[in-house]
């Protein structure tokens, strides 16, 4: 029978130092299907390769006893990278048919990720499928896995929250913006002081939409210096906080070690700015923004630890989810394991029924050539015919469809021995193409 | 069609619009959980189309008794609390249609039901308008004023939820993400929509009144009616409430509040007068 294998290694179960030892390029990564192909040791194969991940996938067809698939591909890798197969097999998982697709399927919806329901892993896949397609590599059987392996990752995504919730600072920032603003297009960011987390969090505001940046420092130069970044105002501050009037988000992170923003100030601002929301987010550490701003109507702090512990109660609700989600996957891959067994089966009841009506239909001619009946009676002998033949094989086909449901491991041999004792001429390959 | 026909449409009516409720109110309730995904939009569309269903129902128990009546039906209580359901009906069917916001439904249909449900424990006998008032400007006005009252009860609401968002915001509650409140920008501006357009539905309404007088005879008109004075009253409270947010800026949760004291202040109008004090417009 066709077997499905992977082999593959990720960040649960191999250090970075080996899977950059294992990661193809996309030169690489031609070089292999082709090879692969060429070899004709195994008659698919899907090479995925991200920073986090290297898996092979391949299938052999069932004409292939000689081999083991998983030999195939080890030795493969071995001798492509130069890693002896002892390490090889240390350092990585590999699994077969119902395994190997409950992985597949584990991966696209990102459960096996490193952040789980982390977005980028489908696309990944789905980039990974594409080029190992167009460079020959996929074929009638994977072509289907991976089609099925990306709408689970769909179905997951809408049916689970697992992909919901914000699990970065930044982003957490930016999905309660939309709580507060009733749209983020035409509101203004001031971002004070410099770091990584405010440039990355105003990054991602104007991806959403925020129209103007206002990059306030205490130095002209290096408000311009960040400024350039985003096409943004810069401002340099003195004590004078009343850039603040036409800001709606204020993301501060300086290291000032006194309070920057103070309640009395800032309730003028408010004023000022006829009371307008205003979204304050205090990632520094001593804090920027007294606490009791918070007790200005329309003006909304968080600061460092709030935002984190929105990140890890989301974190904590996607692992929940990643409960739901197994679920889902195991049986979406039970499923998909037997469709393709009876998939499997499908050119041999075929091939069966073709004999079949091939020989009744032979001496049908035959028997009708040497009597002289009516239309009628020509009609009711044909319809005769059909109905043995139909009723001849119900129950050979019915049974062997009953031992792939049931998930009994010999249907194979049923395979077989119908092939054998029909002397069936049985080209699976092209039936399922 | 018989009274005992058009008394188990009204039942039906009523037995809808309590399964739209409940659907409407899980709606918002089960938004905080997280296991919902996939339950939630099957739940929003039965509230949803639940409530159009009731809307259907009663607008046609509404046209057939008015037919039977043979003239508008506004005398008795059981009249003007069934029609106040159908105006918060369509005012809710008309806010969903311009934004997509079901969230509101959650709180104004279950307050369409009540009214409803009022109506129905009124027993619902025929009663006559004094003849003077059997004229059609009476139609218009009586609608316009029930839309504004459900214009300014969605108005209300969304101060409701403008206030529960508001809690949940500044308690950093952690799933915060999941619920189905509108931002709060959306909440303020939308209640403020609605307060506009109930003070305009009002303000006409209120003219045709006037006008309507002219074509009243023997009208024992008394400019002091009460009804009168508390309608003004609330008309004062929502143009004051618009002014101030025009020129310094009352929005948000001062806004919500003002909402909510305009809208206590409809229902004095509307229940208020009627039980305890004597007008030509009260129903009884």
């Amino acid at each position: 029978m066709n077997q499905i294998v992977s082999i593959g290694t990720s960040h649960h179960v191999a250090p970075v130092e080996f899977r950059e030892k294992l990661a193809f390029s996309e030169e690489q990564l031609i070089e292999s299907l082709h090879h692969l192909r060429e070899s004709h040791k195994v008659d698919e194969a899907v090479i995925l390769s991200t920073c986090n991940r290297v898996e092979v996938y391949g299938v052999a067809h069932s004409q292939r006893t000689t081999e083991s698939p998983f030999k195939v591909l080890l030795d493969f890798l071995s001798n492509y990278h130069r890693i002896s197969v002892d390490t090889l097999k240390k350092w990585s998982y590999r699994h077969h048919n119902l395994d190997a697709i409950q992985h597949l399927f584990r991966v696209t919806s990102s459960l096996d990720s490193m952040v789980v329901g982390e977005s980028q892993i489908l696309g990944q896949v789905k980039d990974a499928f594409d080029f190992s397609r167009s460079a020959g590599g996929a074929g009638a059987i994977l072509n289907r896995l991976f089609a099925k392996a990306f709408s689970v990752g769909k179905r997951i995504r809408s049916e689970t929250t697992i992909a919901a919730g914000a699990v970065s600072i930044s982003y957490a920032a930016v999905e309660l913006a939309k709580k507060i603003f009733n749209t983020l297009e035409d509101k203004t960011v001031a971002i004070i002081g410099a770091g990584e987390m405010s440039e990355l969090t105003a990054k991602h505001l104007v991806a959403n939409g925020v129209s103007k940046v206002i990059v306030a420092n205490r130095t002209y130069e290096r408000a311009v210096k960040i400024a350039e970044k985003f096409k943004g105002i810069p401002i340099a501050y003195e004590e004078n906080l009343n850039f603040l009037i036409d800001a709606d988000i204020v993301i501060s992170s300086t290291d000032a070690p006194h309070y920057l923003i103070e309640r009395k100030p800032l309730a003028e601002i408010m004023r000022k700015r006829k009371h307008r929301y205003m979204f304050l987010i205090d990632i520094a550490v001593p804090r920027d923004i007294e606490p009791d701003v918070s007790k200005i109507n329309h003006a909304f702090l968080y600061n460092i630890d709030d935002l984190e512990a929105v990140v890890a109660s989301n974190l904590k609700e996607r692992q929940q989810e990643a409960v739901r989600a197994e679920q889902i996957v195991s049986e979406e891959a039970k499923r998909f394991h037997d469709q393709l067994q009876i998939l499997e089966v499908n050119p041999t009841i075929k091939a069966l029924h073709q004999q079949f009506q091939q020989i009744a239909e032979c001496e049908l001619k035959a028997c009708l050539g040497k009597t002289t009946l009516s239309d009628t009676q020509e009609d009711a002998v044909a319809s005769m015919t059909q109905a043995i033949v139909k009723k001849l094989l119900h129950h050979p086909v019915e049974n062997l469809r009953h031992a792939v449901n049931d998930g009994n491991a010999d249907h194979g041999q049923y395979v077989h021995a119908l092939q054998e004792l029909f002397a069936l001429d049985n080209n699976d390959d092209k039936d399922q193409a | 069609m018989s009274t005992e026909l058009l008394h188990f449409l009204f039942l039906v009516t009523v037995l809808v619009y309590l399964a739209a409720s409940i659907f409407q109110a899980l709606y918002l309730a089960i938004g905080e959980r997280s296991e919902t995904p996939t339950l939630r939009p099957r739940i929003a569309s039965i509230a949803f189309w639940g409530t159009c269903l009731g809307f259907v129902l009663l607008t046609l128990f509404i046209a057939l008794w008015w037919s039977r009546e043979g003239h508008f039906p506004m005398k008795h209580w059981t009249d003007s609390t069934a029609f106040f359901a159908w105006a918060i009906t369509l005012i809710y069917l008309i806010v969903v249609r311009v934004t997509q916001l079901r969230a509101i439904g959650s709180l104004v249909i279950p307050g369409a039901f009540i009214t409803i449900l009022i109506s129905y424990s009124f027993s619902r006998n025929t009663s006559a308008l004094p003849e003077n008032l059997e004229t059609y400007w009476l139609v218009p006005h009586i609608t316009l004023i029930f839309l504004a009252y459900a214009a300014f009860f969605t108005a209300f609401g969304f101060g409701l939820l403008y206030l529960m968002a508001e809690k949940k915001i500044r308690q950093k509650t952690n799933m915060l993400f999941h619920n189905l409140f509108p931002s709060l920008g959306a909440s303020d501006e939308l209640g403020y929509r609605c307060t506009i357009l109930g003070v305009i539905l009002l303000t006409i309404g209120m003219i045709v009144g006037v006008l309507l007088t002219q074509y009243i005879k023997n009208l024992t008109w008394r400019w002091l009616d009460s009804q009168i004075f508390f309608t003004v009253v609330t008309w004062v409270i929502y143009v004051v409430q618009i002014s101030i947010r025009q020129l310094w800026g009352w929005r948000g949760r001062k806004a919500a509040y003002s909402e909510i004291v305009g809208f206590i202040a409809v229902l004095c109008t509307y229940i208020g007068v009627n039980l305890f004090l004597d007008s030509t417009h009260t129903f009884r």
